[in-house]
């Protein structure tokens, strides 16, 4: 890195959309036209290409102790002898009063926690940069894994018009709308998808469409879609709801 | 979108997998953890290593594989070639390890360089690449910096949240939000040429 060159606001955020694919055409000419011919700002790139890996990279350095934590994380009750009949039989009294209680306690939203639980967005296709003719709709991808759903949702509503019953669009509208906590909204495009007869995508809208049933605590539809869906989850998840 | 679909449904999933891993998808990546890191204690274990030594080794190899894959320097057919490529590299370092003088009397993490065929691709210093011995400095740099400096670099760059998301959890406006993030990589950047 080099002490000598500054790197201003404007010329960080500039290259950060240029590097995580947000910037619009015009800048992306800049930027590789200053990367040819600009020996100064071609060392700020790597500069900050070096910042920002070394942030994701110690990030990760970090979490993962915790990762390790959760794996060696198994319950040892056997390892704890209750030592006289007595005290395990007032133990299990404890308990039961304790378990019963919660239950009570827990059971009005019972499916918002398994929802969170089983909840996690599709991590989205691919976004490539060149060449690409659906460019619009990679475009809302980016926000899509941006966490930005709504700008996605809307790019995707566009695209749409002219598409209506594309599978790939009504899935990832319906999965977005989901991840953006309108579950009610999610059901009509997921349902496209699962009535489309040849979809890669059927099997996981099925997953998704059991998610946003659960959200809307009708769990008989749930269960009934989670039976037609081979995702990993998704027979855990059958099973916690039949339990 | 017509070419999205008659692409093999495996290979979405791969794709979907692999993608997760480049932005940091924590699911993805404690799965992958989750996966791979018991495979790798009993070789270590079996090796004359301790369990400590095994998690050190395991995680220099995941950090490893996932520079890697972030720099696509390794690019992955499909998730069992991804769990073939952290085990190799494990197990590299562990023979690396076995076979060093430090064996026996230092502590295991400053001895675990990484493998000759990986080192030659780690440190290809051309200027597109990424050094590693400044990608050390920044890593060190960013440990020494302040809580909310952290926090507010790790929203936005390693958990990838958008700008508004983290200005609405700051209840800042967007600008000065901006403005915070650009003094704290400045701040980070200090850090780091000082380590020089």
């Amino acid at each position: 890195m080099n002490r000598n060159t500054k790197i201003t606001q404007e010329l960080l955020e500039f290259v950060e959309r240029c590097l995580n694919k947000t910037a619009s055409n015009e800048e992306l000419k800049k930027f590789e036209h200053k990367l040819k011919n600009d020996q100064e700002f071609k060392a700020q790139v790597a500069d900050i290409k070096t910042l920002l890996f070394g942030i994701e990279s110690q990030v990760l350095k970090e979490k993962l102790d915790d990762f390790h934590e959760e794996l060696v994380d198994v319950p040892s009750s056997k390892t704890v002898p209750v030592k006289s009949i007595y005290f395990r039989k007032i133990a299990v009294a404890a308990i039961l009063i304790i378990a019963l209680g919660s239950f009570w306690f827990l059971s009005q939203n019972t499916n918002d926690k398994l929802y969170a639980k089983y909840f996690i967005p599709d991590p989205g296709l691919a976004t490539t940069m060149s060449e690409n003719t659906n460019f619009e709709f990679y475009d809302a991808m980016v926000n899509y894994k941006q966490k930005d759903y709504k700008t996605a949702i809307n790019k995707w509503n566009e695209l749409l018009k002219t598409k209506p019953e594309n599978d790939t669009l009504n899935y990832f509208i319906g999965v977005a709308h989901l991840a953006d906590k309108s579950e009610n909204q999610s059901i009509q495009f997921l349902e496209k998808v699962t009535s489309t007869t040849k979809s890669v995508f059927k099997n996981e809208a099925y997953y998704y469409l059991a998610l946003a049933y659960l959200k809307a605590d009708n769990v008989e539809l749930a269960k009934k879609n989670l039976t037609f869906s081979s995702v990993d989850n998704s027979k855990a998840l059958l099973y916690e709801l039949n339990d | 979108m017509q070419a999205v679909k008659i692409k093999p449904k495996q290979n979405i999933k791969s794709n979907q997998f692999i993608e997760a891993i480049k932005v940091n998808d924590i699911v993805a990546l404690k799965h992958l953890y989750k996966i791979n890191y018991p495979k790798v204690e009993v070789l270590v274990l079996k090796n004359n290593g301790t369990k400590e030594h095994a998690k050190d080794i395991f995680q220099d190899a995941f950090l490893a594989l996932w520079k890697n894959v972030k720099q696509d320097k390794f690019v992955p057919q499909n998730e069992s070639s991804i769990n073939g490529y952290l085990y190799t590299i494990a197990k590299h370092k562990w023979m690396d390890y076995l076979r060093s003088k430090d064996y026996k009397k230092t502590v295991v993490s400053s001895a675990l360089t990484d493998t000759a065929a990986l080192d030659d691709d780690l440190n290809k210093t051309t200027d597109d690449n990424i050094n590693d011995e400044r990608l050390q400095n920044v890593m060190h740099a960013f440990k020494g910096l302040g809580a909310p400096c952290k926090d507010l670099l790790m929203k936005f760059y390693f958990e990838k949240k958008s700008m508004k998301d983290i200005a609405e959890e700051l209840q800042l406006d967007a600008a000065s939000t901006r403005n915070k993030k650009y003094r704290c990589m400045q701040k980070l950047r200090e850090l780091a040429l000082n380590l020089k």
